[in-house]
């Protein structure tokens, strides 16, 4: 009776056969050791569980490993190596936007939502790009200015 | 523990909804929070649950032969706010849903199937008179959103039933307006929130539709207050406003905050009909239309 389901995760086939309401970020973090996807709330508002389902940004607390046939996952692991990934990265590292450092997986997955699908945003369209990500310790401004210099940084990476 | 449920097609999906009376879960942002457990954790809601994010056939947005625009039960709030065939004030209200991830998740079929007086999608909807089209194995019927949505939590679903889609039928106004006003999440209800749309032809309103959200159980609509408006002359609008405003302060039945929510919905709906009553430029009132 149980469906398979089957997904890629970084770019590796995953197959999951059990309960299909299991939570999505349970299978990243306990089942592929992917423990960069933090969980704060648990409950869709914190954005610190945010990956990239499909090309879209996503929170993976709230999302059943049901909805996941067929699609393409990415977390900070998948992406940090990357040229965009690493562009972020440094950004936020030169930028300082990092203290506790909770937040900023789920910051970087949104700032790469953001920039792959507009290379060259103003502080206003930055700021809506991380409205659904709390982090507790930064006052935000710093994380701003930081992927307004990786977009800077990226330039044709963004395109 | 109920067994939960993936089915690969709409046909397989409405079996099992007719045999074992599963629970659709399309985007799951009510679902897996309202039932959430610890970390770690499946949800239980104690009943089978079937997940159909991935049924191809309730996916899409599409404009009718009529005019209409058929939007699927599984587009999402972000598919809605960037389409460009549908109506200005179902995209300006799911624009404003959530945040990014949260509209690249939430579909328009849960926000109906919820019916909670804070969703964001059946207020613009009532106003346009859409219709949601329900499937059943045994075949579909149609019927007003407004009718289908009964109250706080409560909707005219059958339970062998899913919500294929939503039509909304053409219109063409020469005025509209929509607002949200976000309030503390401490709330018991968060939102309030207004359209409202008006046509203007040789100096006679020939339509005229408002509808409140949040201020109630459920949607507001009154015809009763709106047809002291419709096929009256522009002219004699500022005379009717008073009467309309006592009208609609009836209608609505705002539970908390009722004195705040309604100052604040008869502002709003002031400020439309004075610009209508000072003869604004056509389209959006407000903002700049986007
Ligand atoms: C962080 C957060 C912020 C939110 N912000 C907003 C907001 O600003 N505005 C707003 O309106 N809502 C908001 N919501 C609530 C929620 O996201 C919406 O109600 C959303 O549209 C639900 O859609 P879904 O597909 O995720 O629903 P699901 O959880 O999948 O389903 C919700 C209900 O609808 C039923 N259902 C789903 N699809 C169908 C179908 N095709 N046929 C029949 N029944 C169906 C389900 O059985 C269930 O009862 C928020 C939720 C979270 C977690
Ligand atoms: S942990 Fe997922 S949004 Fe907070
Ligand atoms: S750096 Fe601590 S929560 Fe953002």
């Amino acid at each position: 009776m149980l469906r398979k389901i089957v997904f890629s995760v970084n770019g590796s086939r995953v197959v999951f056969a059990g309960n299909p309401l299991t939570r999505l970020i349970d299978v990243l973090r306990d089942e592929l050791k992917l423990t960069g996807v933090k969980e704060g709330c648990g409950e869709g508002e914190c954005g610190a569980c945010s990956i990239i389902k499909d090309g879209k940004l996503v929170t993976s607390c709230i999302i059943p490993v049901g909805a996941c046939e067929g699609s393409e996952i990415y977390t900070i692991e998948g992406i940090r190596d990357t040229e965009k990934g690493k562009c972020l990265v440094d950004a936020f590292r030169d930028g300082g936007a990092v203290q506790c450092g909770f937040c900023i997986p789920g910051m970087v997955m949104a700032a790469y939502a953001l920039l792959s699908a507009n290379p060259n945003p103003d502080e206003n369209a930055i700021r809506m790009a991380i409205s659904g990500n709390i982090c507790r310790c930064t006052g935000y401004d710093l994380i701003v200015d930081s992927i307004r210099l990786a977009a800077e940084r990226g330039g044709d990476l963004w395109q | 523990m109920a067994v939960n449920y993936v089915p690969e097609t709409l046909e397989e999906a409405l079996l099992l909804r007719k045999a074992e009376k599963a629970v659709p879960l399309a985007g799951g942002t009510d679902i897996m929070v309202q039932h959430r457990r610890a970390q770690g954790t499946a949800p239980n809601p104690g009943f089978p649950v079937m997940v159909i994010s991935g049924l191809k056939e309730l996916k899409g947005i599409r404009k009718l032969e009529d005019g209409s625009v058929e939007i699927m039960a599984l587009a999402t709030a972000a598919e809605i706010a960037s389409s460009d065939i549908v109506p200005w004030h179902v995209r300006k209200a799911a624009s404003g849903m959530g945040a990014i991830a949260l509209r690249n998740t939430a579909t328009i079929g849960g926000n109906i199937g919820n019916a909670s007086p804070k969703g964001d999608l059946p207020q613009p909807l009532i106003l346009l008179d859409a219709e949601v089209v329900l499937a059943s194995f045994d075949g579909e019927r149609r019927m007003l959103l407004d009718d289908f949505i009964l109250g706080s939590k409560k909707t005219a679903l059958a339970d062998d039933e899913i919500i294929k889609s939503v039509i909304i039928p053409p219109h063409d106004f020469t005025y509209m307006f929509y607002r949200k006003i976000g309030m503390r999440k401490a709330n018991a209800i968060s939102k309030l929130s207004l359209s409202a749309a008006c046509s203007v032809k040789d100096g006679i309103i020939s339509d005229f539709r408002a509808s409140s959200g949040a201020a109630g159980p459920k949607v507001i609509r009154s015809r009763e207050a709106e047809s002291m408006i419709i096929r009256r002359p522009v002219d004699e609008l500022a005379d009717i406003v008073p009467d309309f405003l006592d009208a609609w302060d009836h209608a609505i039945s705002p539970h908390a905050m009722p004195k705040y929510r309604r100052h604040t919905t008869a502002r709003m709906l002031t400020y439309f009909l004075e610009a209508i009553v000072n003869g604004a430029e056509p389209g959006v009132i407000g903002e700049e239309e986007k």
